[in-house]
């Protein structure tokens, strides 16, 4: 090798080619996190697909899909899951239609209108929403929500299609906020300078520039509240009444209904072992999968379109700009015809012409009022929509800390429990939820953050981001409980680890990673490529690069997905009912194959299975919701100090 | 597929992936393998029905009150679940508030059935409901469906909700074989997982009629009065020892084979004096 | 100078963030229909007092002004003042290009369309002349649907520009417009400043010192958040009275 010039070593050095081989290497093992997701998906699938064929076979599957009727412990079963399709669509658009509004409306809020101190309040307060435990989201639900629709409804019952939604929707609301406020944030502050400078008001800067420019992250955090809604089985089964039925008519959202995340949760932990009905389930939760993997393919389209148009990258569009105008005001007008076709249908004649009123007054209005007056009403709503979300999360608060509070003694928080936890205390189950959400989030966040980087910093879309992603949609889409069995049957049976704190923390693990990976890659999307170029331009390797610069800028976003992935964690209990709890144990583990008790779980049989102790299960709902506020408030002051250094 | 910048160390790339891959999954199942407990300490695991659990708990922590160096470890998640880990061996005992059925007899043919208490099953409803004597075929009716207002029974012209348990529960079983007489329950029942929501749901509902374990009785409900044909039947433990209540079955556990061991002496435990009487405590019917 | 009517003129307009003075005591008439460079070194204030004309300075917390500064004789600081309108009228293009991520036509028509524009016909009349006023209709009319984004920078500015005249403004900011750009896309959109003069009056900040002496009839030279000299472009960079001003312009300093 001659030397071209004065510098000591030439382009080619054994030392670059070391260091080539060290990238490739690091490649390799971002690869090898981002591929975690794919083979989870593909043993769950397979397993559900084990397990579940066999009631394919036998039932049919056009009966299985399209028969009504579910009554699988008759002396002539029935194993039609039409009701629980139709149930698990309607309660999950139904959640998404509370949802969406006001989640959006208070990301907005939190984003754009409010002052700087009242945002660094309300942020973490509803990131604490998400880490209620679904049990108690479930059991607020069965004893206050319901309640309160059977009186205000004068209904017979209040276990409804309704109180599921709401359930849900509010359980849903954390992750679209705060994954629509990174979004919203992200956006860069030119765009809102052009449009003010423009003459543009705030409101008109929100929903022209705005709120379009951050639609792909919108719909990334409607997906994945989304993704919660369709999977969430305990507070979902407590309280939609549970009755495979199709409401009739289709819309009477009064009508009690079952989802397919109910059946599995009250059916799978009581079916004989290989009977029918037990392979049905496993088809259920191949069903319900499937049905995720539609609604995240679907959106990753979306998403793409989005992004193509807003960069410019795409393709020419299938449909000329006027064509396309023209559809689209054919559409509105179809769906205009069809929203008072059908509030005919319902309302009779009243209220169709209460919606032309309606229509035709907004029309009129906003002719006639100035931007500022729109501005200053669409704030008030946004507002009243944050309003709304803080104080449900109050009512909830509220009842869980004043039921709760004359529970916590000294003795509570320190002793083992003892009369069924109808009196002692709970300090084992406190130890062991921490080590369960520790251990997890271990797990978690390396493989989380790396398959991220990977798909994101070491690759350019292809084949394999696609099968990635897909694979992490698909994760993200299964249900809680899915993730229960398949932890027992992989974990704690095949593996062997036996019913323990290890297989506890992986499968916890297995269940946020789609979170995690998910805000990780926005949060490193971003980041400016100026940032990059500017350190590889100095010569620094792409690893150092993604050390040193990329993800300390990303950090803030990376916590905000561990933060909602703790809360989610920490509050679990259907992953965690077949491969890691015990309901009492006196030692502490001493070891990670041991069983712990766990709060989350702990609350489940209290508040099930044990009469009088309605103290205590307020109590460790209250030391959950202190627990996981406490793990939130060292995540949040870390992302905090984050956010203060770094600026760009 | 790959960019441009890291295109000389590609193929090395996915080497390195796959071996990171393997590396961690050999870790993990070979982590596994030497996996065992203290010679000192002796630990069961107990696991299955949540309806047989506090029974199974009660009882356990009675027994390691005087066994300091044993442990049981007790677990609830459903009957299925429970005969499933007993016959997988990943615990000792199964509960289970049903009998194993044949599929189940079938795949873990050793398991051996042990009866340790009896569950009296109570019609319940609201307390401002005035119904409170039922015959059985009037219960039957209702949860058919043939009856649906309470003035039928008697009772104010208010449409009846009948609440009851999931299709995969044992108690829903039971009062399928031993009320419904395997007829087919009205498909607008509410169908709720636990005792403790039902008792919950029929507590808040005045229109409301739903079934619990008799250890679910208090208050906030009203017990329905069976009439067997003209005598006045009352849930309680009494009646269900002289088996005059009509709605009561066995509460189980499963071992696999004979038990041995500290097995074998919490079962024995459970069926002694002392452990019968931690079973009435529970609010179930001792079975000596 | 003193015959010309004053598009806008401060009065010891002094600007703090926080308790940091950016701004000291700063008088100055922008002629109408001229173009009006403001130059100095970085952190002089020069971007601030631009921001000051449309009220942008409002969108930082803490930030707080004293003096006046009037638009036609009018005063603006004001909290009566409509803040949308003003911005209507006194348009402002930015350092970095930004267009909206959405088509070429959609940012041109984003202003009229905020301000109650809502005939198809209208707004496309409107897109066409913005887009000829900032000469670049004719690299555009044939994929007006295509994303902005997808064009190059100078391109991006010059929609930018087109983007602030379909409002109608009657002033234009410039904040260091070519900074981003390369000398081909400079020298287009210096051209364009010349022509906008006829019907505009414009408001320039720049780094760069030929491009004040190319493009601008006025110049005022900045330090240390002061207005150190204002006077005819010629003045400023041939006989300026301030050795501050000689010194910079020579490029002894800065």
């Amino acid at each position: 090798m001659h030397r071209m010039n004065d510098h000591s070593s030439s382009l080619s050095s054994p030392a670059g080619i070391s260091r080539q081989k060290k990238e490739s290497v690091i490649t390799g093992i971002w690869l090898a996190t981002a591929l975690v997701a794919v083979i989870t998906i593909i043993l769950i699938l397979g397993f559900l697909l084990k397990e579940g064929l066999p009631a394919l076979l036998e039932i049919g599957l056009r009966e299985f899909l399209f028969e009504e009727i579910w009554t699988p412990t008759s002396v002539e079963p029935s194993y039609g899951i039409l009701s629980l399709i139709i149930g698990t669509i309607l309660v999950t658009l139904g959640a998404m239609v509370i949802a969406v509004p006001l989640g959006i409306g208070s990301a907005i809020f939190i984003a754009e209108i409010a002052p700087r101190s009242v945002r660094e309040a309300i942020k973490p307060a509803i990131e604490l929403l998400a880490g209620i435990p679904s049990v108690v989201y479930g059991f607020f639900g069965l004893v206050v929500l319901t309640n309160w629709l059977r009186i205000t409804f004068d209904l017979s019952s209040g276990a409804t299609w309704l109180a599921g939604s709401i359930i849900l929707g509010i359980m849903a609301l954390p992750t679209i906020i705060s994954v629509s406020e990174d979004a919203i944030t992200s956006v860069p502050q030119e765009y809102r300078a052009a449009s003010l400078a423009l003459g543009a008001t705030r409101w008109q800067t929100i929903i022209g520039v705005i709120i379009p420019a951050a639609l792909s992250g919108i719909t990334a955090a409607v997906i994945l509240g989304m993704g919660r809604a369709i999977g969430e089985t305990m507070a979902v089964l407590m309280v939609t009444g549970n009755a495979a039925i199709i409401p009739d008519p289709l819309w009477n959202i009064l009508s009690p209904v079952r989802t397919l995340t109910a059946t599995l949760g009250i059916e799978m932990g009581e079916v004989a072992i290989g009977s029918t009905h037990y392979h049905a389930l496993f088809a259920i939760a191949l069903v319900l999968l499937l049905i995720a993997l539609i609604i995240n393919l679907s959106a990753t389209v979306i998403l793409g379109r989005i992004r193509n148009a807003q960069m410019g990258t795409g393709k020419t569009p299938f449909l000329s700009h006027e064509v396309k105008g023209k559809v689209k005001t054919v559409c509105l007008w179809l769906a205009c015809i069809l929203l008072i076709g059908v509030l005919t249908v319902i309302s009779g004649l009243s209220g169709a012409l209460l919606l032309i009123g309606a229509i035709g007054a907004y029309l009129l209005i906003q002719r006639i009022i100035t931007p500022k007056i729109t501005e200053k009403i669409a704030f008030g709503m946004i507002t009243a929509a944050t309003g709304l979300v803080l104080f449900t999360l109050f009512v909830i608060l509220f009842d869980i800390v004043s039921n709760g509070l004359s529970a916590i003694t000294w003795e509570f928080l320190t002793e083992g429990p003892r009369d069924l936890g109808r009196s002692g205390g709970i300090f084992p189950a406190i130890v062991g939820t921490i080590y369960l959400v520790v251990g997890a989030i271990a797990i978690a966040l390396p493989i989380g953050v790396g398959a991220a980087i990977y798909l994101n910093e070491y690759t350019i879309e292809g084949k394999m981001t696609k099968i990635i992603r897909t694979g992490n949609d698909l994760l993200n889409g299964t249900p809680s409980i899915v993730f229960g069995l398949f932890g027992f049957a992989f974990l704690v049976i095949f593996v062997g680890l036996g019913v323990s704190l290890l297989a506890g923390q992986i499968t916890l693990a297995l269940m946020v990673l789609p979170t995690i990976i998910r805000t990780s890659e926005e949060a490193l999307k971003s980041v400016p490529d100026s940032l990059r170029h500017g350190s590889l331009a100095l010569g620094a390797t792409r690893w150092h690069t993604i050390s040193r610069v990329v993800l300390p800028a990303a950090a803030p976003g990376i916590l905000t997905g561990t933060i909602l992935s703790i809360g989610r964690a920490a509050g679990e209990t259907a992953p965690l009912l077949f491969t890691a709890v015990v309901f009492s144990k006196r030692f502490l583990p001493d070891s990670v194959f041991e069983p712990v008790m766990a709060l989350p779980y702990h609350l489940f049989i209290l508040a099930t299975n044990v009469p009088g102790a309605d103290t205590q299960k307020y109590g460790t709902a209250l030391v959950l919701l202190i627990l996981v506020t406490g793990i939130y408030a060292v995540a949040v002051l870390m992302r905090k100090h984050a956010q203060n250094t770094v600026r760009w | 597929m790959t960019g441009s910048v890291n295109k000389p160390g590609f193929p090395l790339t996915y080497c390195v992936g796959a071996a990171v891959l393997l590396l961690a999954i050999t870790l993990f199942v070979s982590g596994c393998v030497g996996n065992d407990s203290p010679e000192e300490r002796r630990t069961i695991s107990v696991t299955g029905s949540t309806t047989v659990l506090p029974v199974g708990q009660a009882a356990a922590d009675a027994y390691m009150d005087t066994h300091l160096y044993d442990e049981i470890l007790v677990s609830g998640g459903g009957s299925g679940a429970g005969i499933k880990a007993v016959g997988e061996g990943t615990a000792d005992i199964g509960m289970a508030s049903r009998d194993i059925k044949a599929e189940e007899k079938q795949k873990y043919p050793n398991l051996v059935e042990h009866v340790i208490a009896v569950d009296g099953i109570a019609l319940i409803v609201h307390p401002s409901n005035p119904v409170t004597t039922m015959t059985m075929d009037e219960i039957k009716a209702i949860y058919k469906g043939d009856i649906t207002n309470w003035k039928d029974l008697g009772g104010e012209d208010r449409p009846i909700v009948p609440v009851g348990r999931d299709s995969a529960s044992g108690t829903r079983e039971f009062f399928y074989e031993a009320v419904m007489h395997k007829e087919e329950f009205v498909r607008t029942q509410q169908e709720l997982n636990s005792n403790g929501a039902v008792k919950q749901t029929v507590a808040q509902t005045p229109d409301a009629i739903g079934y619990v374990g008799l250890g679910y009785l208090d208050n906030t409900v009203a017990a329905v009065t069976i009439d067997l044909n003209g005598d006045s039947v009352v849930p309680n433990i009494e009646n269900i020892k002289n088996k005059s209540y009509p709605i009561a079955r066995g509460l189980n556990m499963y071992t696999q084979g004979q038990p041995s061991g500290l097995v074998k002496e919490y079962l024995d435990f459970l069926m002694s004096v002392e452990g019968q009487r931690i079973v009435a405590e529970q609010g179930f019917v001792p079975v000596q | 100078m003193k015959q010309q009517d004053n598009a806008l003129e401060t009065k010891a307009l002094n600007l703090y963030y926080g308790s940091a003075q950016a701004l000291i005591d700063v008088d100055i008439q922008i002629p109408k229909n001229q173009v009006t460079a403001l130059i100095g070194p970085s952190g002089c204030g020069k971007s601030t007092l631009l921001r000051c004309f449309n009220r942008m300075n409002d969108l930082i917390p803490d930030c707080t002004i004293s003096g006046s500064i009037l638009y036609h004789g009018e005063e603006i600081t004001g909290r009566s003042t409509d803040v949308v309108e003003l911005r209507k009228r006194i348009g402002m293009v930015f350092q970095q290009p930004n267009p909206f991520p959405k088509s070429i036509y959609e940012n041109v028509i984003y202003g009229p369309k905020v301000h109650g524009v809502r005939d198809r016909k209208q707004l496309d009349e409107i897109a066409e002349k913005s887009l000829k006023g900032a000469a670049i209709w004719e690299e555009v009319r044939e994929r007006l649907h295509d994303a902005a984004r997808g064009l190059s920078g100078g391109q991006q500015q010059r929609l930018c520009i087109a983007r602030t005249l379909s409002v109608g403004p009657d002033i234009i900011l410039m904040d260091e417009p070519c900074s981003a750009l390369d000398p081909i896309a400079t020298a287009k959109i210096e051209n364009l400043i010349t022509e906008l003069k006829d019907e505009y009056t414009v408001v320039i900040v720049t780094h760069n010192m030929q491009q004040a002496a190319r493009v601008s009839d006025y110049t005022g030279f900045m330090y240390m958040g002061r207005l150190i000299e204002f006077d005819s472009t010629p003045v400023i960079f041939e006989k300026p009275k301030e050795e501050l001003t000689e010194n910079y312009i020579t490029g002894r300093f800065g």
